[in-house]
């Protein structure tokens, strides 16, 4: 073997990836050759070092009491005195969603026409309303409501502008109720989905746009609801985009959010 | 469903911490490695249904690693696509990089930085194979499947992540080659 070849395979030598014979014809070429030996050196060396120097980072405390309350769905309801923060209490919330999309496609399937009546709730668009119940926990669990935060609607509306290949329009309802707290990018269906973010009291409500792709892009879709686990979902589509306004708040407050929402888009 | 939720937390909880740890390393602030290890486990925990293979970590940092691009796609795609694989060994990866690209970075305070700061100033793709191989021992295969590239191209990027950190470390006092 020569240099050339045995420097190809020598990373793969030291890590032990090269079968016996490959194995031996290195070791051999390295026994008698002082560049390539050194380099065999140079190698081990620097594996050494990576295992002995490089940071092992650690995940803050908090982080991972948060990410194990995110599995503590199946313990009973805690008495209210035993540290249950608010944090837990929300992850938890967040988790039975979670743990309810989770559930194998029949069972959600099942579930579904349980919960809303057969009809009301075509199963096609199961996928695009776990994806957009998802977005929506995660913009309240990670800290990471907004991109831009701002009641303005000037602000908001010219962000969108370069990140998404559509126009938005952003309308603060602060007058009715519906404060615009900001905006944010979000990914639903594989596409880029604007997300404005309104408040109600101290509940949050996501209304997520973004183009109607496939065959139902050219057909406006009426109003539908969905509740699932706290969690109520409106979505409709017009003019080649889609709609879905999210959140906890009660349905009645998320049904007038919904009208001002049709008014405008 | 307890059983689910109790197989979860025995088989993927207990390599939470090194997915923290790739996070922390693809990501480079703790900031967004939180974010995105919370996005990740949430993912983790909803697709689990559908884990059927018999090595739960490369599992979890597969998840780790997707999100962890997802995030620098959304936020930070300069970051990404920084080939410098066989054809261009030494050479800038592309010709719209600037001044504080990781490589120039790398070569100009070279030998002042200590091995941390060379991984952490390698492009993310090789980045990526160093540590989850000399940090989390992962074979070329695991590698491979975990970043969805082939095993010649795992081989070449940590071949490459060696160089430049040799090179950056000062360690490299080989001499000429003799082939």
């Amino acid at each position: 073997m020569i240099c050339a070849e045995t420097r190809k395979l020598i990373d793969a030598y030291v890590d032990n990836e090269l079968d016996l014979r490959g194995a031996l014809e290195v070791e051999e070429h390295i026994a008698r050759c002082p560049a390539c030996g050194a380099e065999e050196r140079a190698l081990r060396e620097l594996q050494a070092s990576a295992r002995a120097n490089l940071t092992r980072y650690s995940m803050s405390p908090e982080l991972e009491a948060r990410l194990r309350a995110l599995l503590q769905v199946e313990e009973p309801p805690a008495p209210a005195a035993s540290g249950n923060s608010s944090t837990a209490r929300v992850a938890r919330r967040a988790l039975r969603a979670w743990k309810w999309a989770a559930l194998a496609p029949l069972a959600a399937a099942a579930a579904v026409l349980f919960a809303v009546g057969p009809g009301l709730w075509p199963r096609r668009s199961e996928a695009v309303e776990d994806a957009v119940i998802a977005a929506h926990v995660r913009s309240l669990l990670a800290n990471h409501l907004t991109d831009v935060a701002s009641s303005d609607q000037h602000t908001v509306k010219p962000w969108f502008q370069g990140k998404l290949d559509y126009s938005v329009s952003v309308t603060d309802w602060a007058a009715e109720g519906f404060p615009l707290v900001g905006g944010r990018l979000d990914y639903v269906e594989d596409t880029p989905a604007a997300a404005l973010v309104y408040k109600r009291a101290q509940h949050v409500i996501n209304l997520f746009v973004w183009p109607s792709k496939g065959e139902r892009a050219s057909s406006d879709e009426p109003v539908r609801r969905l509740c699932r686990r706290g969690y109520c979902a409106y979505r409709w589509s017009k003019e080649g985009m889609r709609y879905w306004a999210v959140s906890d708040v009660n349905d009645a407050d998320l049904k007038t959010f919904v009208e001002l929402a049709r008014r405008e888009h | 469903m307890p059983g689910q939720v109790a197989s979860f937390e025995q088989l993927v909880l207990p390599h939470m911490r090194a997915g923290y740890n790739l996070a922390r390393w693809l990501l480079r602030n703790d900031h967004d490695a939180e974010d995105v290890m919370q996005e990740a486990m949430v993912r983790a925990f909803r697709f689990f249904d559908g884990f059927r293979g018999d090595n739960p970590r490369a599992w979890l940092l597969t998840v780790v690693r997707n999100s962890a691009y997802t995030f620098l796609q959304q936020n930070r795609a300069r970051e990404l696509g920084t080939e410098f694989d066989e054809e261009v060994h030494g050479e800038p990866a592309s010709a719209d990089r600037t001044e504080e690209t990781p490589e120039v970075l790398l070569l100009r305070s070279a030998q002042q930085r200590s091995l941390n700061e060379a991984v952490e100033a390698l492009p993310v793709e090789f980045r990526e194979v160093f540590v989850l191989r000399e940090m989390e021992g992962l074979s070329y295969k695991e590698i491979a499947d975990l970043a969805r590239i082939p095993i010649g191209t795992v081989m070449s990027r940590l071949s490459r992540a060696r160089r430049q950190l040799q090179a950056a470390v000062g360690r490299r006092e080989r001499g000429g080659s003799a082939s």
